[in-house]
């Protein structure tokens, strides 16, 4: 019996298909599953509930595990073995805590030697973790090899304002972009060394182009006036940046330059 | 077409600019309404993802083929030879039939969304309504230019045939546009801009266009679509050649198929390099979604891209090798094939190595980390870069081989044209293997910029070899005509094969662009917190994908079917040249 072009062709295709379905369902099967809120703001929690929920909240909404490993060095970021004993040493003048809610909130604020500036601002999306989970993440982390005493208080009130795609305030700075970009490329002379969007060519410094995305209105502020103060980012050469620029430019060209970096999105 | 389906066509257009000028007020309804509703017995997401990877395929196709269709007419308008036009013709045709589907579909997909998903459509139009306009406007104008190109093939033949091809160019030129204003829908989306951090715009609605994917994903989506359309045109050819009753009706489809697959060839070859592009702009816009997308829950989906495209490489390779058989002189040229064989072979296994294994915490100590101590190191991009462009060089070659299988080149300075066009490739390999073992030795950061240094290596060989190639084999001795419609029926199975798996691959993508959003509808901005927010596996993904494009399939053959069904009975009475002579008649490939 002669089977028909249509069938033959047909069953190819079907077999062909099921083939690649097959394969597809014989891997590895890991799902994505959309994070819980978590609260404990005005109820009783232990520290050991408060370690077991910063795991939680670690391997899950945090999607710390995407570059941090325990117990493993990573290429992208630290080995996070031992963070609770070596937290309090890291920064001088920090307590483990306190350098363990920066890290979190302002990853930028210090960066550990050998690692780039890629990790985000746990409270803003897309993680956008609450106050409670910064809290529960923070007790994870000294867990490791530390002693968990953070509370409630040490989380500044306003983590996790904007999480969620909720309003959150946006930093006004009376600065004036336009002539922000000015000095940029010409009495700042920031050109030489970075880039920023279609500006600048130099890549003395870091590429500049999306700093408003990764870093805070703060930081950049404290970066034009000290950078030695804010560390150096890794895999560029130290003490390039000039820390003069407190007197060489006037308090109008000092916010236009912030308010043109905060536009480099 | 017949009147009554043209009449039927008409009105789904109309249909779709009503929609499209209630849509906003539909929207504002919605604002009052329920932010989801579960679509009977499917769920919302399973029935917006079947209607939009459907409509996809069938939008990518009808924009795909006249891409190609267009220079195919331009080549038999200047060439006076009447194969292309009838060929581009051919291919016009069947996009032409799938013209209204694909409208259809559309509208089912806003449908779906400004029911089904109220709050989010809400959002959408009040970020991208000023673009709703120009979409419609563009849908119409694209239209009734695909109208006037199709039915006025032989009113604008002849000394008007100029007017023709313009029409020709100019419905590909809306297309793009419609292209790149539904893009910069679904782009922002996955990279959202030009918007306050509560998800207002901000200012002009061009920035929220103008996002950080858009533009990649432009290129990438242009170029795929001509893959896609010369994958399926090439299946079309080759369910023809199966079916085929004489000769002359397998050489000229057997003709066809070649011509599909040489144009899917052509763009797939760099399809990869638009793939970089688009990936490292994800990675520029957030690097928590790069790395979901690379290294995260969605890792494994890479190594099934990977055997997909594996499975791309060696089918249409064989193809030519096959299409070699019915080339007299060809037979020189058989050496090389199993050493591209191997090289092929090779770099689909490195590209199908997973960097990290998901194993129990036994397996893992037993093997002393989730990284393979030997095969892990080719799981890492310095090996996967290296592989794919020593497979993209070896179908080039391929490519050149079949090229000159029956000619013999005249000219004086051949023997020295070929050794450059040899150094060149050499040289190319060198460049990729070189920068591919270097990879390992540096930080990330400049191992990202290798990739630019193997990508140039291997575009600049394919210039070079063909800038040689075209002046040494024109006026080549020939060493016999291609015997059109000796080819082994095998060949076209992998034709089919070959439109399977790579409309197969583009739901595998359209998943991918979806699923790094994970549990936002707009990333960042608006959460996603409907019964469905959670990302499927992988497994599951793949049984949608499967049943997505079975029926895809066979919407097409059902279409193709009626599209036929106005061609029998009144061959010649169409108004268009009846098919040309093939078997036995050509020296040249296209």
């Amino acid at each position: 019996m002669r089977v028909p072009v249509g069938v033959k062709v047909g069953l190819v295709s079907l077999v062909v298909m099921g083939a690649y379905s097959g394969y597809a369902n014989y891997i590895p099967q890991v799902q994505s599953k959309p994070p819980q809120e978590l609260s404990l703001e005005g109820g009783h929690v232990t520290p050991a509930q408060l370690v077991k929920a910063g795991e939680e909240i670690f391997h899950t909404k945090g999607t710390c595990e995407i570059c941090h490993r325990v117990g493993q060095k990573g290429t992208r970021a630290p080995d996070l073995a031992g963070i609770g004993a070596r937290a309090g040493k890291t920064k001088p003048g920090m307590g483990a805590k306190q350098y363990l809610v920066e890290s979190l909130l302002q990853p930028a604020a210090f960066i550990v030697e050998g690692y780039p500036p890629i990790m985000p601002a746990v409270d803003k999306p897309p993680i956008a973790l609450n106050r409670s989970e910064v809290w529960a993440v923070v007790a994870f982390l000294e867990s490791l090899g530390g002693t968990v005493d953070v509370t409630l208080d040490d989380i500044p009130a306003t983590v996790g304002a904007g999480g969620g795609g909720a309003a959150a305030a946006e930093v006004k700075i009376p600065g004036d972009p336009k002539a922000g970009e000015a000095v940029f490329m010409g009495k700042g002379t920031c050109l030489a060394c970075h880039i920023a969007g279609k500006v600048g060519a130099g890549k003395v410094g870091p590429d500049l182009s999306q700093i408003a995305r990764i870093q805070t209105p703060d930081y950049i502020m404290a970066k034009i006036l000290n950078p030695a103060g804010r560390g150096t980012v890794a895999g560029y050469p130290k003490g390039v940046m000039p820390q003069t620029f407190g007197q060489t430019l006037s308090a109008k060209e000092y916010t236009d330059l912030v308010a043109f970096l905060l536009t480099l999105k | 077409m017949s009147a009554r389906r043209r009449a039927g066509a008409l009105l789904v257009l109309l249909g779709l600019a009503v929609l499209a000028l209630t849509l906003p007020a539909a929207a504002q309804d919605a604002a009052k309404e329920p932010a989801y509703r579960a679509f009977p017995l499917l769920g919302s997401r399973l029935a917006v993802w079947a209607i939009a990877q459907l409509h996809l395929n069938f939008a990518a196709f009808i924009l795909g083929v006249p891409i190609f269709a267009v220079i195919i007419e331009i080549i038999g308008w200047r060439t006076r030879d009447a194969r292309y036009d009838w060929l581009s013709h051919e291919f016009v045709k069947l996009t032409f039939a799938a013209f209204s589907t694909t409208a259809l579909l559309g509208a089912l997909l806003l449908f779906l969304f400004a029911g089904y998903y109220p709050k989010f459509w809400t959002y959408m139009s009040s970020i991208f309504f000023p673009t709703y306009g120009i979409y419609a406007a563009l849908f119409f104008a694209e239209t009734f230019t695909v109208y006037l190109w199709y039915y006025g093939w032989d009113w604008l033949s002849g000394p008007r045939k100029g007017i023709h091809v313009a029409l020709g160019v100019l419905s590909n030129l809306f297309g793009t546009a419609i292209l790149l204003v539904a893009n910069s829908w679904v782009t922002f989306m996955i990279s959202p801009a030009g918007i306050t951090e509560s998800g207002a715009l901000k200012g002009s609605v061009w920035a929220a266009i103008n996002n950080y994917t858009w533009m990649p994903i432009n290129i990438h989506r242009l170029i795929a679509n001509i893959v896609f359309g010369g994958t399926i045109a090439a299946a079309y050819a080759a369910f023809r050649f199966l079916g085929a009753t004489s000769d002359e009706e397998r050489a000229r489809y057997d003709w066809m198929g070649y011509i599909g697959n040489f144009v899917a060839l052509s763009a797939f070859i760099v399809l990869p390099f638009a793939g970089y592009y688009l990936g490292r702009e994800i990675y520029a816009f957030n690097q928590t979604m790069g790395i979901t997308m690379m290294g995260g829950f969605m890792s494994w989906l890479w190594i099934i891209q990977a055997i997909l495209i594996g499975v791309l490489f060696l089918g249409s390779n064989y193809y030519l090798w096959l299409g070699m058989e019915r080339i007299p002189g060809s037979e020189r040229y058989r050496r090389y094939v199993p050493m591209m064989i191997g090289i092929l072979a090779f770099g689909f296994m490195v590209w199908a190595t997973p960097r990290s294994m998901v194993i129990t915490l036994d397996e893992a100590r037993a093997m002393g980390g989730t990284h393979h101590p030997v095969l892990g190191f080719l799981g890492v991009m310095s090996a996967k870069n290296t592989a794919v462009n020593m497979m993209i060089l070896t179908t080039f070659l391929s490519f050149v081989l079949y090229r000159r299988a029956n000619r013999i080149s005249t000219r004086s300075w051949a023997g020295a044209g070929m050794l450059i066009q040899w150094a060149a490739l050499v040289a190319a390999a060198v460049v990729v293997i070189f920068y591919g073992v270097y990879g390992y030795f540096v930080e990330s950061l400049v191992r990202i910029g290798f990739s630019v240094y193997q990508v140039m290596a291997v575009l600049g060989a394919i210039v070079v070899v063909m800038a040689i190639d075209i002046p040494m084999f024109r006026g080549a001795r020939s060493t016999g005509a291609i015997r059109w419609g000796t080819i082994a029926p095998r060949s076209q199975y992998v034709l089919i094969i070959l439109a399977v798996t790579f409309t197969w691959l583009m739901g595998l993508m359209g998943f991918a662009r979806s699923g790094i959003r994970q549990h936002w509808h707009v990333y960042g901005v608006m959460v996603d917190k409907s019964v469905d927010a959670a990302t499927p596996a992988i497994g599951y993904a793949a049984n949608v994908i499967t049943v997505v494009t079975i029926v895809f399939f066979a919407l097409v053959m059902f279409i193709f079917w009626l599209g036929g069904l106005s061609d029998r009975g009144q061959a010649g009475a169409h108004g268009h040249a009846p098919a040309p002579l093939i078997a036995g008649g050509s020296d040249e490939q296209a």
